[in-house]
């Protein structure tokens, strides 16, 4: 499989009132294409910071960018134009990602005016785009504005003006956390078919390890700006080798009465001062820390199966 | 029954008309139970959770009904009889804690405050009271001289809910108390509540778009749709062996962590603009098994199920586990 984007060690230092944050730490990740790839952690593990640097919308401070083959990473303005048009970003907010007083065709159009495609190729590439999201007869829809729509409708248009460049990467942050239960599965299966269809590479970000499941094959999880585990998603799940993993898939509530209800295997709450220096940033809450944890950090190590985990449990070294 | 509402309607003024925000709802919540009142955006969850607080903005009005609760009709009482039954037998948590908390004073303050002014506590009660809330909550009574932004938004939910428990309420009323807070918080705060709910015996209503926070936290549920009820009952019944077309739809519309990755099946259309209402069974338009009764005339609940084919439920279910029976016509 080719790789659409490949990220080597990137990191994201932030520096404000004479503090460092280190937003990212050492994040590497290869989607290739056809594939999909989730992203899952709490408020303020990075996530959204990973996904924004993969698209270029914030610099990286560290590693390296590649992108069908060419090192994007301190590629700027003019030079990013040709990466914009292939790797969008779905918004996660479908009620202020339009603006309010265009058309869905002007919507849709705005994106292949930009990237400079010729006048005569819109109409064709609006109505495969229409079909695509399933907004069918378009007609019915391209002289409406964004408040003649619903959630789930708006964000089928949000995907289109995603699409209509002919991405090759799709990032999408929490695509659906803003829209209704019953319309939810209406948008991921249209995202799963798109990528299918269209052999896209996709990179999703969620909380939701449920939506993450059904829509990625391979899940990295983040915890204070680094990887700490990573591996085919429906084996991470049901085998979480890290105990925030364990911790974070156990929290997740099920619709079924029969359901695990002991208390979670976490200490504490994320704390709003991480732990600086060397050990695992995870310590303070684990369960199963020992002397080791707090004086050595754990490296995300190979194990079998494509998986990866960051702890010095079972670390024959 | 603890509450026991009727036939009860709110309205909304708006520049296109009136606004049917709850139309006709019946609900029942028993003592020292968890029940859910669990819906998507705009059915009327929170006007309703609001309404029995009787906390509605001023463009809402109460236009019909009755709401029992211990014994009494609350709706004819005087603004005074309901600020007497707030917060001492009726509480509320809403979603966004800062909405309870007062930002520019202590959280100490905040609950000597209620404790003293409307408990009518003398100081040093108060203060005991207010460490010991804390700790049933899980937060540190060390930190009642916090302020409510040095406080996480975990934190802020527990302060908020120690907020709402401060009287001894019977009636705890949350309006999606979990839904802003990071997973492994939420399950965190939702354990919170059924410890108290279970050592306290309080009853709860906990007003949520998750089926999921249901099915871990509710003893009963009650499923609204367009402003009506459309089916209540346990949690095990309404979620194992859901009746009403909607509430089978739900069960196969969002994803489960540790299900399968056979395809989920949306519900198409929309929720019906709750102005100039059809007849008819407001689901109907995107129901798979709607018939012509269904569109002329409207179904009551009746033994806690809105459907007129609710005889029929089992072989409705069977082919609400079919995607192709909710593909679009």
């Amino acid at each position: 499989m080719s790789q659409v984007i490949s990220a080597q060690n990137l990191g994201k230092t932030f520096h404000a009132h004479g503090r460092t944050v280190h937003a990212v730490r050492d994040v590497s990740l290869s989607v290739a294409a056809g594939e999909a790839v989730g992203i899952v952690g709490e408020s303020g593990c990075g996530k959204t910071t990973t996904a924004r640097m993969l698209l270029r919308l914030e610099d990286p401070t560290a590693g390296r960018i590649v992108f069908e083959g060419e090192d994007i990473t301190h590629r700027r303005g003019a030079a990013l134009l040709p990466f914009r048009a292939r790797a969008q970003l779905v918004f996660q907010n479908p009620f202020d990602a339009l603006n309010p007083r265009f058309t869905i065709r002007r919507a849709l159009a705005e994106p292949l005016a930009n990237f400079g495609v010729p006048r005569a190729e819109h109409a064709g590439r609006i109505e495969a785009v229409m079909q695509r999201v399933r907004l069918t007869p378009s007609a019915s829809w391209l002289d409406r504005h964004p408040h003649e729509l619903s959630g789930g409708q708006l964000q089928r248009v949000v995907l289109a003006r995603a699409l209509i460049p002919g991405p090759r990467l799709i990032v999408a942050d929490e695509p659906v956390s803003m829209l209704d239960v019953s319309v939810r599965a209406g948008i991921l299966n249209l995202l799963r078919a798109a990528r299918d269809e269209l052999g896209l590479a996709a990179v999703y970000i969620s909380h939701d390890l449920a939506l993450i499941r059904y829509v990625c094959e391979r899940t990295l999880v983040m915890y204070l700006g680094a990887v700490v585990e990573e591996g085919p998603t429906v084996d991470l799940i049901e085998r979480p080798h890290h105990p925030y993993t364990r911790a974070l898939v156990a929290a997740v509530p099920v619709p079924r009465i029969e359901q695990d209800r002991a208390p979670l295997p976490i200490k504490g709450a994320l704390s709003d001062a991480p732990l600086v220096g060397p050990g695992c940033a995870f310590r303070d809450r684990c369960p199963a820390a020992f002397g080791r944890c707090a004086v050595e950090t754990p490296p995300l190590r190979e194990l079998s199966g494509r998986r990866k985990v960051a702890c010095h449990l079972g670390d024959p070294a | 029954m603890l509450l026991s509402v009727r036939d009860f309607a709110v309205h909304y003024r708006s520049a296109a008309g009136t606004v049917r925000a709850v139309d006709g709802v019946d609900l029942d919540v028993p003592e020292g139970s968890i029940t859910g009142l669990v819906g998507e955006s705009g059915c009327g969850k929170s006007t309703l959770g609001r309404a029995l607080m009787g906390v509605l903005p001023d463009v809402a009005r109460i236009a019909g009904g009755s709401v029992v609760f211990e014994g009494r009709d609350i709706i004819p009482l005087s603004e005074r009889d309901r600020r007497a039954i707030r917060w001492r037998r009726m509480a509320f948590i809403p979603q966004t804690a800062m909405n309870a908390l007062d930002p520019v004073q202590r959280l100490g303050a905040q609950m000597l405050e209620v404790l003293r002014e409307r408990g009518g506590l003398g100081r040093a009660p108060a203060l005991a009271r207010a460490e010991d809330l804390f700790r049933q909550v899980g937060l540190d009574p060390a930190r009642l001289s916090d302020y409510p932004h040095q406080f996480s938004g975990g934190m802020r939910q527990r302060a908020s809910i120690a907020l709402a428990l401060a009287l001894n309420p019977a009636l705890v009323i949350a309006d999606e108390p979990v839904t802003a807070l990071d997973v492994i918080v939420q399950r965190q705060v939702l354990d919170v509540m059924r410890d108290l709910q279970s050592r306290l015996g309080l009853a709860m209503i906990l007003v949520t778009h998750d089926m999921a926070v249901v099915a871990y936290a509710c003893d009963r549920v009650a499923v609204m749709y367009a402003g009506r009820i459309v089916e209540a009952g346990t949690a095990a019944e309404v979620l194992e062996r859901p009746r009403h077309p909607y509430t089978m739809g739900l069960t196969h519309a969002f994803p489960d962590v540790h299900g399968g990755t056979s395809a989920l099946v949306p519900i198409e259309g929309a929720p019906p603009i709750l102005i100039d209402l059809h007849p008819g069974c407001r689901f109907a338009p995107r129901c798979p098994f709607a018939q012509a009764r269904c569109r002329s005339e409207t179904p009551g609940l009746v033994d806690g199920v809105a459907c007129f084919r609710a005889g029929e439920a089992e072989t409705l279910r069977d082919a609400a586990a079919r995607p192709e029976t909710w593909a679009a016509p």
